[in-house]
């Protein structure tokens, strides 16, 4: 825990400066967690916000200190998933955006403007970007938080309030509809292109 | 690459989700996170407190209301009674006099 429990009783007393605490304590984490979850970098401190606001309306609800951080994890999920469907359309369009963002990321590679890092990063953001668009929300932050995020079978087990057999399932099927939608796109030189780059 | 290759495919898409962790990393919050946070927090507060009392305003509307038709049902009306104290015939004869047949005079009437 980045906080002890104290600080949160203080907060879920209505405690200003102890909500703070907590905002500050796991407002990076949280960030990063949405940003990998939502790809759209220029709303990740909406739903951020989002996140934080749903915690404190819904603080006086936790009893204990060890079900905080699977909690708040949930929050996130919750509202990354809100955001996604919210933005489904946006998304499908996202064929148009990229070609957008390509033309002006050409334009600055050709003026020598973005060094080899960004675009190796930027390339690889967008291929694994376009390879989860094909699938559902819910196996895109499933996906997510198992590979990206790193969570444990026994973390999703409190997230999602799901045996771990079940979650297992749930990651093999979402694993075989990642790689069956990417082959079926024929998307494969790009993405494998872009993470050979990096590693 | 061979898509059809479970074992490769696997292995490579793993490759990509640590690439990926890495080229994305925990971003820093803009200087205006905490304020905004809190006008969002304030603004939610105002609307839940106006429900709050609108919903409150109904249920005592609606508690009133109730009482009131719950009063007006139980205090008897001197015209329109809702329980009659005539029989079923007086009622029934009552309400076919005009349908009745016009009886012919008796014989000693004659």
């Amino acid at each position: 825990m980045l906080v002890d429990f104290e600080i949160i009783k203080r907060a879920q007393a209505g405690d200003a400066a102890a909500f703070n605490e907590i905002v500050l304590a796991y407002r990076k984490r949280t960030l990063g967690t949405i940003a990998r979850l939502i790809s759209r970098p220029e709303d990740v401190e909406d739903v951020g916000q989002e996140v934080f606001l749903r915690l404190y309306f819904s603080l006086d609800q936790l009893r204990t200190a060890e079900v905080f951080e699977p909690w708040l994890y949930r929050l996130t999920v919750n509202a990354a998933y809100d955001y996604l469907r919210k933005h489904r359309r946006r998304m499908e369009s996202r064929m148009s955006d990229l070609s957008e963002q390509q033309v002006v990321l050409a334009d600055a590679m050709a003026g020598g403007r973005v060094d080899h890092e960004v675009r190796q990063r930027r390339q690889i953001a967008e291929a694994v970007d376009a390879m989860l668009s094909a699938v559902s929300e819910a196996d895109r932050i499933l996906l997510t938080l198992k590979e990206v995020e790193g969570l444990s079978l026994k973390e999703l087990e409190k997230i999602y309030r799901v045996k771990e057999n079940a979650l297992k399932v749930r990651l093999f099927r979402a694993r075989q509809r990642v790689l069956k939608a990417f082959g079926e796109a024929g998307h494969e030189p790009s993405a494998k292109g872009a993470a050979k780059a990096e590693i | 690459m061979n898509w059809t290759n479970r074992g490769d495919n696997n292995a490579d898409l793993d490759a990509l989700f640590g690439a990926y962790r890495d080229a994305c990393p925990d971003p820093d919050a803009s200087a205006n996170f905490m304020p905004e946070l809190w006008r969002r927090i304030e603004e939610r507060q105002r609307s839940v407190f106006f429900l709050g009392r609108w919903a409150r305003a109904l249920v005592t509307a609606a508690a009133v209301l109730s009482l009131g038709m719950a009063a007006y049902l139980y205090i008897p009306h001197g015209s329109s009674s809702l329980f009659s104290v005539e029989s079923y015939v007086e009622a029934l004869a009552a309400g076919h006099t005009q349908d009745a047949p016009e009886l012919p005079p008796a014989a000693d009437e004659l």
